[in-house]
Order: C-alpha cells, then sequence, then structure tokens
C-alpha cells in the first residue's frame, strides 16, 4: 500500500504539469453544456426592435394608434420612437428601426367622416420578424376602427360635438344609446356557439427542467474525457521505459496500478467535481447533492479509467489506441446521455443508453441530482460500480504482467 | 552471486539464447561480448524476470529467478539500454520513486539518494528536471535508478550506446566504484575496449550461444601471439587452400588459414608483415589477386573474428 501511495503521488506531481490537458477536459464539456443549457433553458434575449412614427395629425385616434404599438406584450418587442419625416427616412433607409409610420393630418376627421386616408408604412427589409408584426398589428388596427365606425359612428361624431363641458343629460343618454347597441350586435358578434364546460386539471409535478435534464451528462462527458487521457498515460510510460523498469521491481504492479487508479480518481473528482458544482451553482440546485453526487463520479470514475485504460492496452500502438478510443468515446458520449438526456432519446435507444457504462453512470447520476432527497442511488448501483473498478484495475494489473510492461 | 545455467530462450523456431551457462562472483565485472543481435539482452532480460526462460535456470544470490522471483529481483539491479526515466519528475523525485520500489523508507532512503546523487555527480541538479539534462546526465541519472537500493548483483545492458566519450568515461568510474563496492556486475557491450578495459571476465557469445569463455587474458592467450591477416580481392577456392597450405609446409609453419569468404580469405601467423610477399606471391600463382589488406594484432576483436569469420561490429 506504501508504494501505492508512492505511485499516487508521482502520478498526480506529473499530471499537474499538464495543465493544459486538464483545462481542455474541463472546457469542451463545460462549452457545450453551455450552450445546450442557453438553448434549451429559454432565456435567450427576445429580439427588439424600434418603430419610428410620425404623427402629424396628433388628434385623439392617432394617439391611440400609437399607444397601440407599445401596449402590452407588444410593447415588450417594440418601442416607439416619435420623429420627423427626415430623420424617419434616413434611419428606415439606413435600417436603424424596424418599421416607420406616418399618420398624415387630417386622419381624425377622415376617420370620423369616413372618408379615405391613407397611412404609410415602411419597413426594414433586412428584418423578418418585426417589420412583420408591425404590419399585422397596423392591418389589426385599422379593422377594429373600421368596425368601430361602422357601428358607434354617429355616437363618436356626437361626442366630438360635445365640446369641453359636455351636458348630463346628453352623457346620459349617450351612455343608454350605446349600451343597447352592445345589446343588439352582441349575439352576432360575441355568438354561444360552443359551450365550454372547464375542467380544471389534476395538479402535477412540474418536472424537471430539461436544461437540468443535460448537467449529469455534462459532468459525465467531463468524466469520459479525462479518464480516457489518463488511461493514455500507461502508453506513456511504456514508451519512456518506466513499465519496464517497474518490472524489475519485485511485486510491484499491484500498488502501481492501484497509485495510478486514485490519482485518476483525484483527477477526475477534481474535474467532475468543478463542472458539478458549476451546474448546481448555475440550476441553483441545492449544494447538499453535491457530496453523494462527487462520490459518485469518483467511484465511477476510477471503473471508467480503469476500463479504459485496459481498451488502451489492448492495442498494438499508442497510435491505434488512441484511434480506437477516441472512435469508441463519441458513440459511447452520443448514446449514453451526454448530448442528449436520456429521458428524451428514443425509448430503443435509452434502452442501449442505460446498458452502456457511460450511461448507468449517467442515469444514476440523474436520479440523485434531481431526486427529492440525497442518498438516492442504491446500493446495487454502488456495488455494480465498485465490483467494476476493481475488476477493472485487476484486469488492468493482468494485461501489465502478461507483456505490456515488459514489451 | 550471479549463476546461469544452460539457459535458452526460444520464439518459435528460432533461438534467441542458446544453452549459455556462465557465473560471476562478489567484485566482478563479468562482460557478454558480442555484435548487436546475439543474444545479449535477451539473456539479460531472462536474469532479470522482463522475459520467462525456455529452459535453463538463472540465480541471483542464491535465488532462482523463476520460482523465487521476488528475492531474486530485490537483490537485482538492472540499468537498462533505453533510457527509463520520468522526465517531468526531478532526479531526486525519480531516485526516490525507484528506492521506494525496492522497499527503501525515511532516513534509510533519504541517505541513499543522497549519496547515489552525490555518486553519479547529480547532487546540484538535484530539483532539475530530466528532460533539461544532457545525454550524458541523463544516463548517469538512469544508472542511479538502478542501483539505488544497493543491489549486490547489477546487469548493465550496453549502457554507454549512444553517450560520448565524457560520459562513457564517467559511467566506467561509476561501474568500478560499483564493483570495488562489492557488487557482481554483468556488463553486456559490443565494443571490445569497453569489455577489455572493465571486465574481469567475460564471455563471447554470437547467435545466441557462448563462443569463448574466460578472463581477458586467457583468451587473448587463445590467439597466441599471432596476427590477423585479412585479405580482399579474387581467389580461386582450392587453388588458393592450397598455396597457403603449400606456404605453412615451406617454413611457415604458424601459418593458419582461418575461411575464406567470396572475395576475402582470413589467416593467422605470426609476424605478418614479414611474410607478405611471400603469401601475394603464393596468392598470384594460386590465380588469384589481392586488392586490399587488414593486417591487426591480436585482440579480443581479431578473436571474435577468428571464432565466428566475421567483425565483431557487423
Amino acid at each position: 500500500m506504501s508504494f501505492a501511495l508512492s505511485s499516487f503521488k508521482k502520478d498526480i506531481a506529473r499530471w499537474r504539469q499538464d495543465l493544459m490537458s486538464t483545462l481542455i477536459w474541463v472546457a469542451i464539456p463545460l462549452l457545450i453544456g453551455g450552450l445546450i443549457t442557453a438553448l434549451m433553458s429559454g432565456q435567450g434575449a427576445k429580439p427588439h426592435g424600434t418603430m419610428l412614427l410620425l404623427d402629424q395629425d396628433e388628434s385623439l385616434f392617432s394617439e391611440l394608434i400609437a399607444g397601440a404599438y407599445s401596449a402590452g406584450e407588444l410593447g415588450e418587442l417594440i418601442s416607439v420612437e416619435k420623429t420627423n419625416i427626415e430623420d424617419g427616412t434616413a434611419r428606415i433607409n439606413a435600417g436603424e428601426a424596424s418599421g416607420f409610420l406616418i399618420i398624415p393630418k387630417g386622419f381624425g376627421d377622415a376617420f370620423l367622416n369616413s372618408e379615405p386616408v391613407t397611412l404609410t408604412l415602411k419597413t426594414n427589409p433586412a428584418q423578418t420578424i418585426l417589420p412583420g408584426i408591425i404590419t399585422e398589428v397596423t392591418e389589426i388596427l385599422l379593422d377594429a376602427g373600421f368596425y368601430l365606425h361602422q357601428l358607434f359612428g354617429s355616437e363618436i361624431q356626437a361626442i366630438k360635438n360635445f365640446g369641453e363641458h359636455p351636458d348630463d343629460a346628453l352623457v346620459a343618454a349617450m351612455a343608454v344609446t350605446l349600451q343597447n347597441k352592445f345589446e343588439a350586435v352582441a349575439p352576432q358578434l360575441f355568438p354561444p356557439i360552443i359551450e365550454l364546460s372547464i375542467v380544471e386539471p389534476p395538479e402535477s409535478d412540474p418536472g424537471t427542467p430539461l436544461a437540468v435534464l443535460f448537467l449529469p451528462g455534462i459532468i459525465v462527458m467531463a468524466v469520459m474525457f479525462s479518464a480516457n487521457g489518463l488511461a493514455n498515460d500507461y502508453w506513456r510510460e511504456r514508451e519512456q521505459g518506466t513499465l519496464r523498469r517497474l518490472v524489475y521491481a519485485p511485486g510491484q504492479l499491484s500498488g502501481f496500478v492501484i497509485g495510478k487508479a486514485l490519482a485518476a480518481a483525484a483527477t477526475i473528482s477534481f474535474i467532475g467535481g468543478l463542472t458539478l458544482a458549476l451546474g448546481l451553482l448555475y440550476h441553483g440546485i441545492s449544494w447538499v447533492k453535491l457530496p453523494s453526487s462527487l462520490l459518485w463520479i469518483a467511484v465511477s470514475g476510477i471503473a471508467l479509467f480503469a476500463w479504459l485504460s485496459l481498451l488502451q492496452m489492448s492495442f498494438s500502438s499508442r497510435r491505434s489506441a488512441n484511434v480506437i478510443s477516441s472512435m469508441l468515446l463519441f458513440p459511447l458520449l452520443m448514446a449514453g446521455g451526454s448530448f442528449f438526456p436520456l429521458a428524451v432519446l428514443p425509448g430503443w435507444i435509452a434502452v442501449v443508453g442505460r446498458a452502456a457504462p457511460n450511461g448507468f453512470v449517467t442515469d444514476r447520476l440523474t436520479a440523485e441530482i434531481t431526486a427529492v432527497g440525497t442518498w438516492v442511488i442504491p446500493p446495487s448501483s454502488w456495488s455494480i460500480v465498485i465490483i467494476a473498478a476493481a475488476a477493472g484495475l485487476l484486469a488492468c494489473a493482468l494485461r501489465l504482467r502478461s507483456g505490456f510492461a515488459s514489451a | 552471486m550471479l549463476k546461469v545455467e544452460e539457459l535458452s530462450k526460444n520464439y518459435g523456431d528460432f533461438v534467441a539464447v542458446d544453452r549459455i551457462s556462465f557465473s560471476a562472483g562478489k567484485g566482478v565485472v563479468f562482460g557478454l561480448l558480442g555484435p548487436n543481435g546475439a543474444g545479449k539482452s535477451t539473456a539479460i532480460n531472462c536474469i532479470s524476470g522482463l522475459l520467462q526462460p525456455t529452459s535453463g535456470r538463472a540465480f541471483v544470490a542464491g535465488h532462482d529467478t523463476v520460482a523465487e522471483s521476488k528475492a531474486a529481483r530485490q537483490k537485482l539491479g538492472v540499468v537498462p539500454q533505453e533510457l527509463a526515466l520520468y522526465e517531468d519528475l526531478s532526479a531526486v523525485e525519480n531516485l526516490r520513486y525507484w528506492g521506494k520500489a525496492y522497499g527503501l523508507r525515511g532516513d534509510a532512503l533519504d541517505a541513499r539518494v543522497a549519496e547515489v546523487l552525490e555518486h553519479i555527480g547529480l547532487a546540484d541538479r538535484a530539483k532539475d528536471l530530466p528532460k533539461e539534462f544532457s545525454g550524458g546526465m541523463k544516463r548517469r541519472l538512469n544508472f542511479g535508478c538502478g542501483v539505488v537500493h544497493k543491489p549486490p548483483v547489477i546487469l548493465l545492458d550496453e549502457p554507454t550506446v549512444g553517450v560520448d566519450p565524457q560520459s562513457r568515461a564517467r559511467l566506467f568510474d561509476l561501474v568500478e566504484a560499483e564493483r570495488d563496492a562489492g557488487a557482481c556486475i554483468l556488463y553486456t557491450t559490443h565494443y571490445m575496449e569497453e569489455a577489455e578495459r572493465l571486465c574481469d571476465s567475460l564471455a563471447i557469445i554470437d547467435h545466441g550461444k557462448i563462443i569463448a569463455q574466460g578472463t581477458v587474458d586467457e583468451l587473448r592467450a587463445k590467439l597466441g601471439a599471432r596476427d590477423v591477416l585479412q585479405l580482399s580481392g579474387s581467389f580461386p577456392p582450392d587453388a588458393t587452400r592450397h598455396a597457403m597450405e603449400a606456404l605453412s609446409n615451406n617454413g611457415n609453419h604458424d601459418l593458419e588459414f582461418v575461411s575464406q569468404e567470396q572475395q576475402s580469405i582470413t589467416l593467422t601467423l605470426s609476424n605478418a608483415s614479414q611474410h607478405l610477399p611471400a603469401i601475394f606471391e603464393a596468392v598470384s600463382v594460386a590465380g588469384g589477386n589481392v586488392s586490399e589488406t587488414s593486417l591487426r594484432s591480436p585482440n579480443l576483436e581479431t578473436l571474435f573474428l577468428l571464432l565466428t569469420g566475421k567483425e565483431l561490429r557487423e
């Protein structure tokens, strides 16, 4: 055990000098994870544009139209900015606004008198969504104005003629008239064609946000990258002759393998732990999840490292070991829930993915992170990874003894 | 301290080491001299436990290297032909790690590492990384890692390959210091001058077989005082041999016709330079001609030439 500790210190000292690899093992999953999370969390920036308005009429009706663009949710998309003809024309031509609406003088009177009038709307051809919205809103406003005039044209005209201090009796008579007209047209405007029976849905668990489901896969991706990179160290040691020298020493192979596995576990825990901590922080998940998740990452990291080491030692050259293990890594990550959560994968792919070593780890880590409590990974799963780690390390020692170290 | 009995190593039909036997005691440097591919490294690998011998046995400090491999390895230090160092650990970290691999701990480890660093001349560079060292310094550290546990038996597999003359001399000093301290050293080389300088006794190996064995003086004596004369040119096979035999019978009694290749013949005789005109005459009469002459006084290399018909460095 003492030599295992020496080997552990030796490998930590060596790997500490290769900071670039560590950074890459952390950076790639974080980059992929960051992009996925940004896409899935729905908190991306909404489009926002400016509509330039030239109100040459400045009547009640033109003010109503101008106010309609910045009301409610539309106001989150569009800012209305009043301007003059020169500035407005120059800015819309320069593509600095989504639209430029000109309300001509006499618009209010023409509306009241049912006379033709033309509103001018220039849109920005370089944009698609916001000019479309502005056009649609303008058309709806004009249609609404038309129907309003058809129904209440005489009343609107009368209101206009009230002056600043209308007689109370006139106002009361107007109110009664409007009420009667509403009641008369209501069956046509709002026909009760369908009777709705509103049934409240049963209260349900809002479920885990999709972005959170990506987190375990991203952590396991970082673990897989680092485990595969560290597994290549057996080849490095062989090429520099230190494995051969190890064989000369009396009975130290097992200590060497254990020491390397412990160093790998420490490195993987650091990388996986860093990714986990960032994920917990970003998604606002409780820190009580950290110890159990980190222990799972460390133990399963040893198992993955051991079997990836054995895989690499199965090839006849370092180059072929690198190529084949890298080729295997990406399908494993794909099926094992690192690019898409296992929960959203099609049925049979999810089954295959959960059966893959990394998928098994991801599945349990997902349960640990998303569950209400902690330490939810069943003992049987812990037993499987511990047995897998022990068997993998034993197989590595046997592979070293059977010729990999002395070749 | 080191005993090898009828040791063989086969790879299928190929016999890399063919029933070699030798022994060496305490404070002795035993050389295995032979050309590249002769089987020296294979023999070392069998003794060190890197390879399983096909047959035969080896004993290190009385321990069978197969049956008692752990005990045998504990008594053995190996300095491999290729460098075997952690380039990203300092010199002192390398020595400490390999010391621990052989069970050294605590004060004993500290003292021995300091002693070895001094011994190999790297005490002032102890904390530097080997990747910053010259080739000779790396060789010395490689040597230090092999002897850090103070083994009674040391295997040195061509430790001077690719080393500059100054570093080579430094390595010789290290080997001699270990010998003087009582270690038994098995030293393989294909450099005759190294074997002559360092080895108390040696075996000449070719094609996996030991073809001559003894002290350097004993092996020299096999040549007597005869020079080795190698002639290149064209030589009618039987006529040349008969001509040389006739010359031997007519006064040059110690002339020996050693071998004939396609375009060369090898002879040994005393004071060869005095007999060159007669030899050229005899070759000419036999219908041959000489285009090049090589005359060498007796040494291990000429012994190897006589025994194998080829150069040591071929």
